[in-house]
C-alpha cells in the first residue's frame, strides 16, 4: 500500500507521491517544495511549478535543483502561473484538470523522463468558497490519477491561516500529509486501483468523508480498503453504507476489503447489510510496498 | 397430562404470565401443553431458553419441536436489553404472516449475576410498556422458584400480570403498569469498589473513548472486547454532548468479575424502550448507536429521569 499518514519531514521521492503540506511561512515553504522537486529530479522526473508563489522559489533553488535556467531550457522544469494554468487547462473542474495533467504526464513519459512531478501552491483556492468543492473533487480525482501508477506525483501547498476545518477536508483526500495538530483523523485516498480509508472516521468527520466518497469518480465494480482503518463508529458506518447503497442502486458492485471483524457486525447489527448488500472480504495476504 | 394453563385467560391484547416451576417436571407440565396448544392453534411459536432447559424443553416436545423456532436465550439475553428486540421481530413476522405468536422467554435462570438480575426485572416491567397497546400475543416467563434468590421470584411477582402453576393462572396482586416507568427512572445502586471519574465535553469524544480503551486492557479484557467497548463509549460519549447537555461524567471501576464503565449527563431519555428495538436502517437521525451499544456489550444498564441519564455498561472478565 502507498505511504499514508502523518509526516513531520519530507518524505524521500516515490512514485506515485501525492503529498499536502500545510507550511508556517515562506521560509518552511522554500525548504519543502526546493527537496520535493530535487527528488524529483534524482529520479529523472519533469518537474512543473504551478502558480506564482512555487515559481518565486526557484529563484533560490540553485542549491537543490543546481542551474534553475538550464533546466528550463532544456525542458526539465515548467512553470505555469495561474492565468497560464487557467488558459491550458481551463477553470478548476475536475474532468479537465484530470485529462490536463493526465497528458502532461504522457508528454514528460514520451519526452523520456521517469514521470511529472508537480508542485502547487493551492491557498488561494482552497480559501475560496466558490472553488472549495471543486478543488476538493479534483484532489480525488488528482490522486486516482497518481495512485494509477501513471508516472504523476505532486505536493499541493496550503497555508496553516486557513481554517482548520478547510485544511482537514484537504489533507484527508491526501495519503500523505504535514500539518500541525491533527486537523483529520482519517485519509481517504486510491492504491492499486481500489479506494482506501484510513485512520479513525466518527460522527465529527462522517459528514466530511460522505461528501468526499461522493465525489469518487466511477467506475464499473468498488473496492473500498478498510484494512488500515483503527475506528469507525456508527455515523461512520452509516456513511458508507449509505454510499455503497447508492453505488449499488446504480449497479455498481462494492466490494469491503479487511472490514474488521466489529465493522461486519456493525454492519449487520445495524441492518446495512439489507440497505447496502456489499460484499465484505479479507485483506490482500501479500502487502505490496 | 395436565390441562393446558388457559383458564381465566383474558380476550385480547398482549399476555405476559410468569410460570412458577419446582423442578422439570413441573417445567414440563407447564410449557409443552402451553406449545402443543399454540401449534394446534396455528401460531408461531418461539422458545427462548438457555442450553438445558432448553433441550429438556425440545426432547420433551418430540416430533412437534420441529415446528418451534429455538432461541438460545443465554446468547440473546445475555444481555437483557436485547430481548425485548427479539420479540418484537419475531410479532412483526407473525402479524405480517396472519398467524399468531406465543413465546416462551426464560431469562432469569439461576447462577446469573445480580445486576443481570436487576436488568431481568426491568425487562419483564418492559415488555408490558413495549406490547400493551399492539397486537395481541401470549409469553410465558418460567421462573425456576427452588434455585432463584428471592428477590428475583418477588420481582416476577411484579413484573407480571398473571401469575401461573401448571394447571392455574391468576392475575398478580403485586403487579403495576407503572413499576416499568419507576424503575427506569430509579437510580442505579451505588459500586461499592473504589471508583475513577472525570469529566467530558465536545472536544473529548476521542480522548475519552480512548480513556476506555485503555481501562478495559487494564482490566484484561480481550481485544475485541476492548473494541466494542470503545465504540460503546464513542457512542456514548457522543450521546451526551450532543443531547445530554454538552457534557458528561465518565466513571470506572473494576470488579472480581467485570469491568465496569458509566456515562452519565444531564439529559432526560423519556422513552423507557430507547434501544431495544432496532431502528430502520435508512433512518439517518441517530437512534441507532444505543440499539448497537446493546448488542455489543455483555450488559447495559440505562437509567434516565429529569434528574440525569446513565448508562453503566458492564463487560464480563
Amino acid at each position: 500500500m502507498r505511504a499514508h499518514g502523518s509526516v513531520v519531514e519530507l518524505p524521500e521521492a516515490g512514485p506515485a507521491d501525492h503529498l499536502c503540506w500545510v507550511h508556517d511561512d515562506d521560509a518552511a515553504f522554500d525548504l519543502a517544495v526546493r527537496a520535493f522537486l530535487a527528488g524529483g529530479l534524482a529520479r529523472g522526473e519533469r518537474l512543473l511549478c504551478v502558480g506564482e508563489r512555487a515559481i518565486a522559489t526557484l529563484a533560490g533553488a540553485a542549491p537543490d535543483l543546481g542551474d534553475v535556467g538550464a533546466l528550463v531550457t532544456r525542458g526539465a522544469l515548467e512553470t505555469m502561473t495561474v492565468e497560464e494554468a487557467y488558459a491550458a487547462a481551463g477553470p478548476l473542474v475536475a474532468d479537465r484538470q484530470r485529462a490536463f495533467y493526465d497528458a502532461a504526464t504522457r508528454r514528460a513519459l514520451a519526452d523520456g523522463y521517469q514521470g511529472l512531478r508537480v508542485v502547487a501552491d493551492l491557498s488561494e483556492l482552497a480559501a475560496d468558497p466558490a472553488q472549495h468543492e471543486q478543488l476538493l473533487r479534483w484532489e480525488h480525482a488528482a490522486d486516482e490519477l497518481m495512485a494509477s501508477g501513471g508516472g504523476m506525483s505532486a505536493m499541493c501547498a496550503h497555508r496553516s491561516d486557513l481554517p482548520p476545518a478547510l485544511l482537514g477536508d484537504v489533507l484527508s483526500v491526501h495519503p500523505l500529509g504535514r500539518a500541525a495538530g491533527s486537523p483529520t483523523p482519517y485519509r481517504l485516498f486510491f492504491d492499486d486501483g481500489r479506494l482506501v480509508l484510513s485512520g479513525s472516521v466518527d460522527t465529527f468527520t462522517a459528514g466530511r468523508l460522505a461528501a468526499q466518497l461522493a465525489t469518487g469518480p466511477s467506475r464499473p465494480h468498488t473496492v473500498l480498503d478498510l484494512s488500515t482503518l483503527e475506528f469507525l463508529d456508527v455515523a461512520g458506518c452509516r456513511t458508507l453504507a449509505g454510499w455503497a447503497s447508492d453505488l449499488l442502486s446504480r449497479g455498481v458492485p462494492v466490494e469491503i476489503r479487511g472490514a474488521s471483524t466489529l465493522v461486519q457486525r456493525m454492519w449487520r447489527i445495524l441492518g446495512f447489510d439489507g440497505l447496502a448488500p456489499v460484499s465484505f472480504s479479507a485483506p490482500r495476504s501479500t502487502p505490496r510496498g | 397430562m395436565t390441562p393446558p394453563a388457559t383458564t381465566a385467560r383474558a380476550s385480547a391484547g398482549f399476555e405476559h404470565e410468569a410460570l412458577f416451576y419446582r423442578d422439570d417436571e413441573s417445567f414440563l407440565a407447564g410449557l409443552v401443553p402451553f406449545v402443543r396448544e399454540g401449534l394446534s392453534r396455528g401460531e408461531d411459536v418461539v422458545v427462548a431458553e438457555p442450553p438445558g432447559r432448553l433441550e429438556l424443553l425440545r426432547d420433551a416436545l418430540g416430533p412437534d419441536s420441529a415446528a418451534v423456532r429455538w432461541l438460545d436465550m443465554a446468547a440473546l439475553g445475555r444481555n437483557p436489553a436485547r430481548i425485548i428486540g427479539a420479540w418484537s421481530e419475531a410479532l412483526e413476522a407473525a402479524t405480517a404472516a396472519g398467524t399468531g405468536l406465543r413465546g416462551v422467554g426464560e431469562p432469569a435462570w439461576p447462577g446469573r449475576h445480580d445486576a443481570e438480575f436487576v436488568e431481568c426485572r426491568l425487562h419483564e416491567l418492559l415488555l408490558g410498556t413495549a406490547f400493551d397497546d399492539g397486537p395481541a400475543w401470549r409469553l410465558l416467563c418460567p421462573y425456576d422458584q427452588t434455585h432463584l434468590p428471592r428477590a428475583v421470584r418477588t420481582g416476577a411477582l411484579q413484573s407480571h400480570p398473571v401469575l401461573s402453576t401448571p394447571g392455574h393462572r391468576r392475575p398478580s396482586t403485586a403487579y403495576s403498569r407503572d413499576a416499568a416507568a419507576a424503575t427506569f427512572a430509579a437510580p442505579l445502586q451505588q459500586p461499592t469498589e473504589g471508583v475513577l471519574r472525570g469529566s467530558f465535553g465536545v472536544d473529548d469524544v476521542r480522548a475519552t473513548r480512548r480513556t476506555v480503551a485503555s481501562f478495559g486492557r487494564s482490566c484484561g479484557l480481550s481485544d475485541g472486547q476492548v473494541e466494542a467497548l470503545e465504540l460503546a463509549a464513542s457512542e456514548l460519549v457522543v450521546n451526551s454532548v450532543r443531547h445530554g447537555g454538552g457534557s458528561g461524567t465518565l466513571a470506572l471501576w473494576d470488579t472480581d468479575e467485570a469491568a465496569v464503565v458509566e456515562f452519565s449527563d444531564g439529559g432526560h431519555i423519556e422513552d423507557p424502550l430507547v434501544g431495544r428495538r432496532r431502528p430502520p436502517a435508512h433512518r439517518a437521525d441517530g437512534g441507532h448507536g444505543i440499539y448497537l451499544v446493546n448488542q455489543l456489550c455483555d450488559l447495559v444498564q440505562l437509567r434516565s429521569s429529569p434528574h440525569g441519564t446513565a448508562v453503566r455498561i458492564t463487560t464480563w472478565r
